[in-house]
């Protein structure tokens, strides 16, 4: 961390540092590498919580592949009461007959991913797959494969490395445990 | 032997069908005051009237749970010698599981009701409206603590008769009618089985906008549910949890929301932890009872997060972005 904070981190809980993670997705990156050997691969990240993982896990790869993005609503209290899940920013590439891995910052719920897979599902991927760098199993609500995980997690609220709160700790390069209750 | 349930709004004529219904069928009418009587003859002696205090009292609790247990054995009793119809006290919920039963439910507009309880109690329009809304909450917070049931759910009854535009001996023959009927099911040709997949998820919506709700966080997680186009159903099971010797309902639970595809059953607590412990009992009771069934507890914080309520973007809150 530098002199300069843009704010203050003493309420987290360092949960896994920059080594950890940093050996963790060289360690993803050699497995997607392997299994899609040959494959033609299209890696679709989903925004924004995504995308710092995304590009150091893409940095880790040594085939090659592309990268697209994409992005969905959520539900919310306020908004959208009668609404449905939308897409807010669709895929630039065809993925028919592509070979897809999903890359997720957090899986919990399982419920925005759940609509994702079935979304991308109708236009007939060669594969579907689902890579996070955290996986919280105890918030599953609606069952999701996720073939490649970085860490597992219990159900506690976590920021860091692309996961917010209120777009606050996006850039912290270490992952950790938040208590929002306490603010 | 025959068994008619009836449940009623307060100021529906209630009282007066279920007797109606009982003289026309020669079946042993069963309310409050005959559980009374009943029960003092066999030493326990708890006023009905009393039951509701009981309710209100968490101190009661252990007493409460005697009387009712005293109270579903001695239904279940009578229940084997005699036809019966029973009104009130629970009686669907207690026969659920007894397919002769036939489950009736009395409504009726608030207005209606509250003319006739003027009429008949001689109030004033104040007092009336007062006792009809109290009686209804007492309703409502029986079948919630002692069977975990929505008593509002009108899909737990088998007919739904609507008291406003009929003489109440009109009201009981229909019930009669309805149980020659339910007592003798003929083939049914053109029953919800013969529907197409398509017009069955119309219906499938349309109930959905129709479903009453416990609580309006049971309505938020619903438009949750529906926003990711996941497949619901409100309270379709019961889980018997505890019973006595003879087989006898002690103790039951009805998980909020059931995910056909994920086979999933969801119980949504927005009670402070330490009010939520009978929740949990329950809970474990049924994983202990039900290995199986998939049963899960959201609780007050991780419904908050679902529903991100403590963020400002309401984007993007680290969950699955």
């Amino acid at each position: 961390m530098s002199e300069k904070k843009p704010y203050s981190t003493d309420e987290l809980k360092i949960l896994f540092g920059k080594e950890e993670i940093e050996e963790r997705i060289t360690g993803l990156g050699k497995a997607i590498s392997r299994d899609y050997a040959g494959e033609e691969l299209i890696m679709v990240g989903v925004l924004r919580g995504s995308i710092y993982f995304l590009v150091d896990l893409s940095r880790r790869m040594h085939i090659p592949f592309a990268i697209d993005f994409i992005s969905v609503s959520h539900y919310t209290e306020q908004i959208n009461q009668t609404g449905v899940v939308r897409i807010t920013k669709d895929l630039d590439l065809s993925i028919t007959g592509r070979h897809v891995l999903i890359v997720e910052d957090i899986v919990d719920t399982g419920l925005s991913l759940g609509y994702l897979l079935r979304n991308l599902k109708t236009r007939n991927p060669a594969s579907l797959k689902v890579c996070t760098l955290v996986n919280v199993e105890a918030r599953r609500i609606v069952e999701v494969p996720v073939d490649y995980k970085g860490f597992d997690i219990p159900n506690i609220f976590v920021v860091g490395y692309g996961l917010d709160y209120n777009e606050k700790y996006r850039n912290l390069q270490f992952i950790a445990e938040f208590d929002r209750y306490r603010q | 032997m025959g068994v008619i349930t009836i449940s009623h709004e307060f100021g529906c004529g209630g009282d007066t069908i279920a007797r109606f219904v009982a003289e026309k069928t020669g079946f042993l009418l069963v309310n409050k005051d005959t559980i009374a009587r009943g029960l003092a003859e066999h030493g326990l002696d708890v006023p009905t009237d009393r039951l509701e205090d009981l309710i209100e009292d968490e101190e009661n609790e252990q007493l409460l749970r005697q009387y009712v247990e005293a109270m579903h054995e001695y239904i279940y009793d009578l229940a084997i010698r005699n036809d019966l119809v029973i009104l009130g006290r629970g009686g669907s919920v207690l026969f659920r599981g007894y397919p002769p039963a036939l489950h009736v439910r009395l409504i009726a507009q608030f207005n209606r009701r509250l003319q006739r309880v003027i009429k008949l109690y001689d109030l004033n329009t104040e007092t009336a409206v007062k006792l009809i809304k109290e009686q209804d909450r007492q309703k409502r917070q029986y079948y919630r603590l002692v069977f975990d049931v929505n008593w509002n759910n009108l899909r737990n009854y088998n007919l739904v008769v609507n008291t406003e535009l009929m003489g109440l001996e009109d009201a009981a023959d229909i019930i009669i009618a309805a149980y020659r009927v339910h007592a003798e099911p003929q083939e049914i040709k053109d029953g919800p089985g013969s529907v197409e997949i398509e017009d069955r998820l119309f219906e499938d919506a349309a109930e959905t906008e129709a479903e009453e709700f416990m609580h309006p966080s049971e309505e938020e997680f619903a438009r949750m549910l529906d926003f990711y186009r996941i497949r619901w159903e409100y309270e379709p099971r019961t889980f018997l949890l505890e019973w006595d010797s003879e087989g006898n309902v002690l103790e039951a639970f009805s998980p909020d929301f059931y995910l056909p595809d994920q086979d999933l059953f969801i119980e949504l607590t927005t009670q402070k932890p330490k009010q939520a412990w009978k929740k949990n009992r329950k809970i474990r009771r049924m994983k202990d009872l039900y290995p199986d069934v998939n049963v899960r507890l959201i609780d007050k914080k991780g419904f908050e997060s679902l529903l991100k309520k403590h963020s400002i973007d309401q984007d993007d809150e680290g969950e699955e972005t």
